[in-house]
């Protein structure tokens, strides 16, 4: 086990910078998610970590220690690549003892502990059967038992499970938080998938453009986004963002958006605009799931009328699509109450609401929830 | 990952190890065909680089004498390039166009399943072990020492590698692009002719230059084959002393450089396909 | 399915659906396609094979008049066959031939798959010293026999560079005229064990050789444990390729010592040459020949079943 702290690290590669000026602090034990579009730089990041690549600028820490000078073979890093790496041409069995090998663990003890290994991840049946033979989802298992046999410090894990068929996706990633448990390790996994993310993570670091966007617990982030990237990456569905024009009129601010309507916004939002001279135009964001309709429940929230204009089923509930001028809102219509054509009304709470500064992205009074 | 600086330094001594040994033979042939007599030997003194370079030698291989050479020559380079290039380049267009042709109808029509192995027995035997038979038909029906004796069995010695190579660039070739023309109406000629034999057009390209490498540094058949008129490059500089007396390291040097040249050209060129056509296509880069 | 360009009767056009049109209308031009080939397989193979045993069995030779066909004239109940097996010549010139394989072929294997090493990852200068490295495959084998006639000279740069008297010689020398040959045959086709190893090397997943360091393997360990085993077939192809023409090897030796000193280096080609131009005993030639034929024809049969059971 180890902590980890990735220091002002830049990568660049030729005129090309991956990874920009990034810092994380990852804490024994942890189970951290970098989570990103790709092409973002989070596989370049994780490489950095495991020591495939050297940071152009910057520091990555292992308990305080730099590695950077140990070789690959030294730094005791477990790491399960997208594609699993398995050896096709030994069986399951060797697959699982070759880091035990190459350490020259005595026989006995690399049989007991393979045959462990092979038990808890379900796979003894196939111990003998070349590994080439095995099926997608038994050889992500092998992937993982194998970096896990040798107790490495940290565990990487790269996009593991985006080969595997949905519904083993679902029951890997239940196991692979219960392993994680179990292993207890330092575990580092690369995802461009949000919801494995969220339900596997402790803490997420979004990455966007090879910047660091937000790090921190997966509710966190989903309930106070720092950017407008984040609030538009995080959630399903999508959180409305609505761009428009920020005006001060007489000491109210307004969100002008196009079409004319206008939002008002609440008062936390002012003084950031104020000290901010570039925010002229802004994105105002809240949840689907925040909007209601009916009777007013907050004296300030914001009232909108609107028409439906689609209606589109998510599971048990409809996704409404309300158009307000030349905007259109997401809500969702709870009690299937809504008919395409209507015209409502709706509310935003404004505890629920949040603006950004659309050219810089940065949430507008973001320091209160 | 960067390798450690002692690593690094230790593979580049091994590396320029391996291109010293590589270049130390071919520097002194083609420094040698620069020479004047005095430098040919390390008797005086030993140059790498000619002191007096000259043109000598390449004079007296193309004109038969040189300024400053009493001896002279009475057969000049002139024949045997001529042969080299004509026998090579018959024979290459020869071996493509069979192998191609026949490498096409078993690998779409599977016709003929034992043509490619019974092609390839022909690279497994000594040529010398069945040039006799060989020798004797080409003298019964007049082959030997024509310019099409040699290009005649040029074509079949190198037709194996013809074979094997487009055999496997037709592999390449996806059937459903030729199942849609034929289906469109297109004739089985005129498939192979306007649809695959444009898409394997680099392919052949790279067969045809790698059969010309293989007939250009024949020296045994043209040596069994030729007597006088058709005598073929690498004969001719190996026979150059024999019929001169003497050494005449300087001019052998010479036509060495001249022959090696376009295999050695060609060969870089064709660099990304030399391990599938020396392995028969069994391995590609 | 219909065919909107066909010559076929309509009638029978339907009788056979379109693949089968599209089956037999193929055969038939790959028949065509097939010809050339078949013809010079026929013109090489059938021919001249009757031919060499026919001759085999005869004293018959080109010196005394007697067409080839007419070799009847001169049958010797298969003495030849006889001769070749007492024939002290024929057997020092194959176990020549054996003792060049022997050498030379592990020698071009190791020092191909330590270059092939050198090459796996990218250097600055990789490219160039790629090219170079295989240049010497490239040469017209003659004029490598050439370049290292001009090497070995007793006044040549070898002994220059090694601090040798002129009077040392290389080419006329009985154990080093061997050397020599060895030496030379080794330089132009380490290059090619150097291609197809490399070509293997590269050919192991990089994913699983970094799993491998990863999972803490030395390179050494990697070496011999991932990357090894993945290269045996290419290693197969690649010692069978070099054995093969190692076998025929002839231009090389002819330029350098043509076969001496005495026959100190005559392999089994340069022996048939001689038998072939000296002799002139073609009879006894086509005999040897025969023999190798159906020798090599048997390892290499057995050879392919073994290959096909292992894959099957």
């Amino acid at each position: 086990m180890s902590s980890i702290q990735i220091q002002n690290v830049t990568k660049k590669f030729g005129n090309f910078t991956a990874v920009e000026n990034l810092s994380l602090e990852i804490e024994e034990g942890e189970f951290v998610a970098l989570l990103g579009p790709s092409g973002c730089g989070k596989t370049t990041t994780m490489n950095m970590i495991a020591g495939l690549e050297a940071p152009t600028e910057g520091a990555i820490l292992f308990d305080g220690k730099d590695k950077s000078g140990l070789r690959i073979q030294d730094r005791n890093i477990g790491f399960v690549f997208q594609n699993y790496a398995i050896f096709t041409h030994l069986t399951v069995y060797r697959n699982l003892s070759y880091g035990l090998e190459v350490k020259k663990v005595a026989k006995p003890e690399i049989e007991r502990r393979v045959r462990a290994m092979a038990d808890r991840m379900s796979i003894s049946h196939r111990l003998d059967q070349p590994a080439s033979s095995l099926s997608v989802n038994e050889m992500q298992k092998l992937a993982i038992g194998r970096s896990a046999i040798v107790e490495p410090s940290i565990f990487l894990l790269d996009e593991p499970l985006s080969n595997l068929d949905a519904g083993f996706r679902a029951y890997m990633r239940a196991e692979l938080k219960v392993l994680q448990h179990e292993f207890g390790q330092t575990m580092i996994y690369v995802t461009h998938d949000q919801i494995e993310a969220m339900s596997l993570a402790d803490k997420i670091a979004i990455i966007d453009q090879g910047k660091l966007m937000q790090y921190g617990a997966p509710l966190e982030i989903y309930n106070n986004p720092m950017n407008r990237f984040v609030a538009n990456f995080v959630g399903s569905p999508r959180m409305n963002l609505i761009d428009g024009e920020l005006r001060d009129e007489s000491g109210q601010l307004k969100l002008m958006l196009h079409g004319g309507a206008e939002i008002p916004l609440a008062g936390q939002v002012k003084s950031d605009f104020t000290s901010d001279n570039n925010a002229h135009s802004g994105s105002f964001g809240i949840r689907p799931q925040d909007i209601y309709f009916g009777s007013r429940r907050g004296d300030d929230d914001i009232e909108m009328h609107g028409v439906v204009e689609v209606l589109e089923r998510v599971g048990p509930k409809r996704l409404a699509y309300l158009q307000v001028l030349e905007t259109d809102f997401l809500a969702f219509d709870d009690q299937d109450q809504l008919n395409v054509g209507d015209e409502v009304r709706f509310f935003l709470p404004p505890d629920k609401s949040m603006a950004f500064n659309l050219s810089s992205g940065k949430r507008l009074g973001a320091s209160v929830q | 990952m960067k390798a450690s600086p002692g690593a690094m330094a230790l593979k580049y001594f091994f590396v320029l190890l391996a291109a010293a040994v590589v270049l130390y033979p071919l520097l002194w042939m083609v420094t040698m065909a620069f020479k004047p007599y005095p430098e040919w030997t390390t008797v005086s003194d030993l140059t790498w680089f000619p002191r007096n370079p000259t043109l000598q030698n390449f004079e007296f291989i193309f004109f038969g004498s040189a300024e400053g050479l009493v001896v002279s020559l009475d057969r000049t380079i002139a024949g045997p390039l001529m042969a080299s290039l004509v026998t090579s380049v018959c024979g290459t267009l020869l071996a493509v166009v069979a192998g191609t042709l026949s490498s096409y109808a078993v690998v779409r029509f599977g016709l003929a399943q034992t043509l490619p192995l019974s092609v390839l027995q022909l690279r497994l035997f000594p040529p010398l072990a069945v040039m006799i038979p060989v020798m004797v038909m080409w003298a019964f029906i007049g082959a030997v020492d024509t310019w099409w004796g040699m290009s005649l069995i040029y074509g079949i010695v190198t037709l194996p590698f013809a074979f094997w190579l487009m055999k496997t660039f037709f592999e390449e070739v996806p059937v459903e692009i030729e199942d849609a023309a034929r289906v469109s109406g297109c004739s089985y000629w005129r498939v192979f002719y306007r649809i695959t034999l444009p898409i394997v057009k680099p392919g052949l390209a790279t067969c045809a230059l790698f059969v010309f490498i293989l007939n250009w540094s024949d020296y045994l058949l043209a040596l069994l084959l030729t007597q006088k008129e058709w005598v073929t490059l690498p004969v001719y500089m190996a026979t150059l002393t024999s019929a001169m007396g003497g050494q005449m390291y300087g001019m052998k040097a010479a036509l060495g450089v001249i022959a090696a040249i376009p295999p050695v050209v060609f060969g870089l060129m064709i660099q990304k396909h030399l391990v599938r056509g020396l392995t028969f296509g069994a391995l590609k880069q | 399915m219909t065919d909107a360009k066909t010559s076929v009767a309509p009638n029978e056009s339907k009788r056979l659906g379109y693949w089968a049109r599209v089956a037999r209308d193929g055969n038939k031009m790959g028949f065509w396609f097939v010809l050339p080939t078949l013809l010079l397989l026929l013109f090489i193979v059938v021919f001249p094979l009757l031919m060499q045993v026919y001759l085999s069995v005869t004293w018959w030779t080109p010196l005394e008049g007697i067409p080839w066909y007419r070799a009847w004239e001169v049958f010797n109940w298969g003495e030849n066959y006889w001769y070749m097996l007492t024939d002290d010549r024929f057997w020092g010139a194959l176990w020549r031939t054996a003792l060049i394989m022997i050498v030379a072929v592990p020698a071009q294997f190791f020092l191909g798959m330590a270059l092939a090493y050198l090459f796996i990852d990218n250097f600055p200068g990789r490219k160039i010293f790629y090219s170079i490295m295989l240049t010497p495959m490239m040469v017209v084998p003659a004029v490598v026999g050439l370049m290292f006639f001009l090497l070995f000279q007793g006044t040549g740069p070898v002994n220059a560079h090694l601090g040798l008297p002129a009077e040392f010689s290389w080419l006329t020398d009985v154990n080093r005229a061997m050397i020599s040959v060895i030496i030379a045959d080794i330089w132009q086709w380490t290059p090619l064990m150097f291609l197809i190893l490399l070509a293997g090397m590269l050919g192991v997943p990089s994913d699983q050789l970094l799993a491998a360091r990863l999972l803490g393997g030395s390179n050494w360990q990697n070496f011999f444990k991932i990357i090894l085993p993945r290269m045996k077939a290419v290693i197969i192809i690649a010692v069978v390729l070099r054995s093969v023409e190692c076998f025929k090897i002839f231009d090389l030796i002819f330029i350098m010592t043509k076969g001496g000193p005495g026959v100190q280096t005559e392999t089994i080609s340069l022996f048939l040459y001689k038998q072939t131009f000296g002799e002139l005993e073609w009879a006894y030639v086509a005999t040897i020949g025969l023999t190798i034929l159906i020798v090599l024809s048997v390892i290499a049969a057995k050879g392919l079943a073994v290959m096909a059971k292992k894959n099957g």
